[in-house]
């Protein structure tokens, strides 16, 4: 009977450590980041879509050191906010990539011209807005109209940036070349989601018209009209949104080409 | 009792001394010495390189990378167009799920070692022989970095057996330049056709011109890069953040030069085999203007172990080394465990000759200008459908109704019970509404129901009243809407699969040889590589003409095909280069070359997809301005006619979509690797 005592005793010892009844002592990540990416001339937020194809936030944690990965990335809701509620308290470079001038832009060998990504420590709760310099701005024109089961939508494009300021940000970066501008598609989004974009396009309905070359300088700032495809059924509600881009990707050599978009609008079928 | 303990532990401890020390080498490890010193030991050390080689063969998918793992084997269903599978593996080449990196070191460290080590032994052999064992490893080492190279651009140059125990800074290389790279690959393959036998010691080496070969094809890639990467956004290049290193891509300076430098090497090595290597295409039962001769022929030719097309051949024994195509390939029918792995789309189908096109080039099965317009043409027999097709086409894949293992093969869709002529079924074939399917159609979901369809086999089949009988809707190789483990798109493969009816057909039971190389690529490679000479201006070093050559090839190619041959010369231009290309895709698929070929040529992603099918094809016909899928053909059977017609739509079972993006050209590294490491730089573009 004792030694039974003893041997249990001893095989508790044996199996016992000097953390084995220390609580894990590193705290749960409950840091919080909340940010807006906003233009820098007007403050208007960047409208955008969730998705790879939208504003991309990308966040890497310094203290590891020169031969750090970035975290995992993540996107801007469509309305330009983005969050992140879950993050380990650290110091963190921020940078956003989207239809917008690169915030971190370097020459064709690798040497920094110009770096607006922010550097923070983050342990708390924070609030930040990276301001940026979109490539174009999407408008309605009136509200779209419904005729026939086919969304009839007017829309105006303009630059956000000139033409001037795009080349002198640009054309540092190497292999410069003006087809960088052109406009080359204009995209009608029709979807049954409030957050239409891209990614939640119904295919079936939404259109789009494409430009080729410099075809669409002169229709820059004037009306244009784009039409959706199918027929949406009556009855139903959807809702539209336009996009469109230059051509230029981002970051560069990704081939992504994101599109600036308008705000997305309620239609019903009648 | 403690004396004894006493006494037991006094014994004891006398038998744990020793005088001598133990200095021998042990006699269970096999040292340099065993194995570098005879043509056996060499046998072995070679068993073990090859047996690590990045091989694509049966026990390859291209989803899951360099695992020698042969599940669910089937080819060509990575995007490429050629066949589609109802799994997640079935998806686009923008990686694998083992990333050839590991492996590779390890392949590299023996064939390096065998270098080093090699030279102290070589009293050992003859001169002719000692050359061929140090070629090997130059060859080995040439694969390997290839194989690494097409999936990552510049990758670490491991050109030297690394010692450890070492400092850090000893053991970490970091990714060279992709330029230096290839020329590296150049320089290996270079030293492997100097060294090696123009025929190997023993069956299953290689020999010289299996390197001239494969030089052939990994040159075609590197021109292909340095050129094409030009017409991608960004102009496909970026430097490491480590090192500044320009680890993707080409310097805009020496791109075209680069491009024009291994272009001809491309063509030189290939001229090489080609005048000297004494290959040639299988032929044994080919007969002029005997098409069934000509099909036979290209079903036999990749069983056939003594034909003198091949130059490269992974070889199956059974039962101790097997594969698995025939489980996961063949039919509904003789499935065991899992079948229909690999359905060959129509798209696959419309580059070849033989069957009548609407003008944009897709194939007609109505009388109207496109598929949406006129009526259906319709068929006594499925088979009437193909009459024309290319032997080389029906080689390759089982069209419905056609002969496979002495059975017939009843593929189809449906039968229609309405009058006809019949209108095409549906009113929109555009890649917007590519998942509508049959089952939504009112003539099947309303009333009266003129269309019958089948969800699964047995008693999953609808049955209609024809002529007294019942008859299945669905044929008995399917499709059926709902069981995606018979034919999605309409074909079954008949390439690779075994055609011999008495052979059991089950996991491991396979023995059919794996072409690794074969000498119709070297011919498309040099005809590839003289088109893209030609074009930048250039001559060859052996004064051949390059159209003339270029057009040879492709004619000695179409001939045993019994397809078209070229009506004049290939020119020097876009135009002739798509004939070569075209004619690659053609004769080459199912062979695991085609998701190269994509990538190399750059038209996976949106802006280049125009050039996916080789020749010029409208992307909009099959993409939106991300994904993009392919199209089955799918036969009805008409009880108002007692006829055949066909429609051709977007794949209806098991639906995939592929999507390729300009970064997906470069694998991304393991980020584990650039995590651990102060010098591996990740792609520069992700």
């Amino acid at each position: 009977m004792k030694n039974s005592i003893l041997s249990a005793l001893g095989i508790l010892c044996m199996l016992s450590s000097c953390s084995l009844f220390e609580a894990d002592n590193y705290e749960a990540p409950a840091v919080e980041l909340k940010g807006i990416v906003v233009d820098a001339q007007t403050g208007a937020p960047v409208l955008t879509d969730q998705g790879s194809e939208g504003i991309r936030v990308r966040l890497t944690e310094l203290s590891w050191g020169d031969n750090v990965e970035h975290n995992p990335d993540f996107y801007c809701m469509p309305n330009g906010t983005f969050q992140n509620t879950k993050l380990f308290k650290g110091n963190y470079n921020i940078t956003v990539d989207g239809p917008f001038i690169p915030l971190v832009r370097t020459d064709g060998d690798g040497k920094v011209l110009s770096d607006d990504s922010k550097n923070m420590e983050l342990n708390g709760s924070h609030e930040i807005k990276m301001e940026v310099h979109p490539f174009l701005k999407v408008e309605w024109v009136g509200d779209p109209v419904v005729e026939n089961g086919k969304i009839k939508a007017k829309v105006k494009i303009t630059r956000a940036v000139t033409e001037q300021f795009f080349r002198d940000k640009i054309e540092p970066l190497g292999n410069y070349n003006p087809d960088f501008l052109n406009v080359t598609d204009i995209q009608l989004f029709v979807s049954y989601s409030a957050t239409v974009g891209y990614r939640a396009r119904d295919e079936r309905w939404s259109s789009k018209i494409e430009y080729n070359g410099d075809s669409f300088k002169t229709k820059l700032g004037q009306v244009i009209d784009i039409v959706s495809t199918g027929e949406i059924p009556k009855g139903r509600t959807v809702f539209v949104r336009a996009a469109s881009r230059i051509n230029y990707d981002t970051p560069r050599g990704t081939g992504n080409r994101r599109w600036n978009y308008n705000e997305a609008k309620r239609v019903d079928i009648p | 009792m403690k004396k004894i303990l006493i006494i037991l532990s006094l014994v004891s401890s006398i038998g744990l001394t020793g005088c001598a020390d133990l200095d021998i080498t042990p006699k269970n490890i096999v040292t340099d010495q065993d194995l570098l010193n005879t043509p056996a030991g060499m046998d072995i050390y070679m068993a073990r390189m090859y047996s690590l080689m990045p091989f694509e063969d049966f026990k390859y998918m291209a989803q899951w990378g360099i695992e020698f793992n042969g599940w669910l084997a089937a080819i060509g269903i990575e995007g490429t167009g050629e066949a589609v599978t109802r799994d997640g593996i079935s998806t686009s080449f923008t990686g694998e799920r083992t990333a050839y990196w590991g492996r590779a070191f390890e392949l590299l460290r023996d064939a390096n070692h065998l270098i080093e080590t090699l030279p102290n032994y070589r009293d050992k052999f003859s001169e002719e022989l000692y050359n061929h064992y140090l070629g090997e490893g130059y060859y080995v080492r040439a694969t390997v970095f290839y194989a690494m190279a097409r999936r990552f651009g510049g990758i670490p140059l491991v050109t030297k057996e690394l010692q450890y125990p070492n400092t850090l800074e000893n053991l970490e290389i970091p990714r060279s330049s992709e330029e230096d790279t290839w020329n590296q690959i150049l320089k290996d393959y270079d030293e492997a056709i100097k060294l090696m036998l123009p025929k190997g010691p023993k069956s299953g080496y290689s020999n010289k011109y299996v390197a001239l070969s494969f030089k052939s094809e990994a040159m075609l890639y590197a021109g292909s890069v340095a050129k094409y990467n030009e017409t991608v956004s960004g102009r496909l290049t970026g430097l490491g953040r480590k090192t500044g290193v320009r680890v993707i891509g080409f310097d805009a300076s020496t791109a075209k030069a680069a491009s024009q430098k291994y272009f001809a090497e491309a063509y030189s090595a290939a001229r090489q085999v080609m005048t000297a290597g004494g290959y040639s295409l299988y032929k044994k039962k080919w007969a002029a203007n005997d098409k069934e001769a000509q099909y036979q022929n290209m079903v036999d030719m990749f069983s056939d172990l003594s034909s003198p097309e091949n130059i490269y051949v992974k070889e199956y024994v059974y039962p101790t080394l097997t594969h698995s195509f025939d489980a996961f390939s063949s039919p509904f029918t003789v499935r065991s465990p899992l079948s229909a792995g690999t359905c060959p789309t129509v798209d696959f189908m419309e580059l070849f000759d033989g069957f009548d096109k609407y003008p944009d080039g897709t194939v007609k099965v109505t009388t109207g200008q496109s598929n949406r317009e006129g009526e259906y043409e319709l068929y006594d027999k499925p088979m009437d459908f193909f009459k024309n097709a290319e032997p080389r086409l029906r080689a390759y894949v089982i069209f419905p109704d056609d002969i496979f293992k002495q059975r017939k093969m009843d593929i189809r869709a449906g039968v229609y019970t309405g009058q006809t002529p019949v209108k095409p079924l549906f009113t929109d074939y555009s890649y917007a509404t590519a998942d509508t399917r049959y089952q939504q159609l009112g003539v099947y979901t309303g009333s009266p129901k003129t269309l019958y369809l089948s969800p699964r086999d047995g008693s999953g089949q609808q049955t209609v009243d024809y002529n007294g009988q019942k008859m299945n809707a669905a044929g008995n190789e399917g499709p059926f809407f709902d069981n995606g483990e018979a034919t999605l798109t309409g074909f079954y493969v008949r390439k690779w699969l075994n055609t011999n009816p008495a052979k059991e057909v089950g996991e491991g039971k396979s023995d059919q040889p794996f072409i690794l190389m074969r000498y119709a690529e070297v011919l498309l490679n040099a005809a590839e590589a003289a088109v893209e000479l030609k074009m930048l201006g250039a001559s060859p070093a052996d004064g051949s003409d390059l159209l003339q050559t270029a057009t040879t090839a492709v004619n000695e190619i179409r001939t045993r095909a019994g397809a078209d041959l070229l009506a004049g010369t290939i020119s020097g231009d876009n135009t002739g280069r798509d004939i070569v290309r075209r004619e690659r895709r053609k004769e080459l698929a199912f062979e695991h070359k085609a998701k190269w070929d994509l990538r190399r040529w750059r038209v996976l992603h949106f802006e280049g997809r125009d050039g996916f099918w080789g020749t010029q094809k409208d992307k909009n016909l099959y993409s939106n301005n991300e994904n993009f899928r392919f199209r089955g053909l799918y036969p009805f059977f008409s009880t108002a006619t007692g006829k055949y017609f066909f429609d051709a739509r977007f794949q209806w079972v098991s639906t995939k979509t592929f999507r390729y993006t300009p970064v997906d050209y470069y694998f991304e590294i393991p980020g584990d690797e650039v995590a651990k490491s102060p010098k591996i730089d990740q792609q520069p573009n992700r």
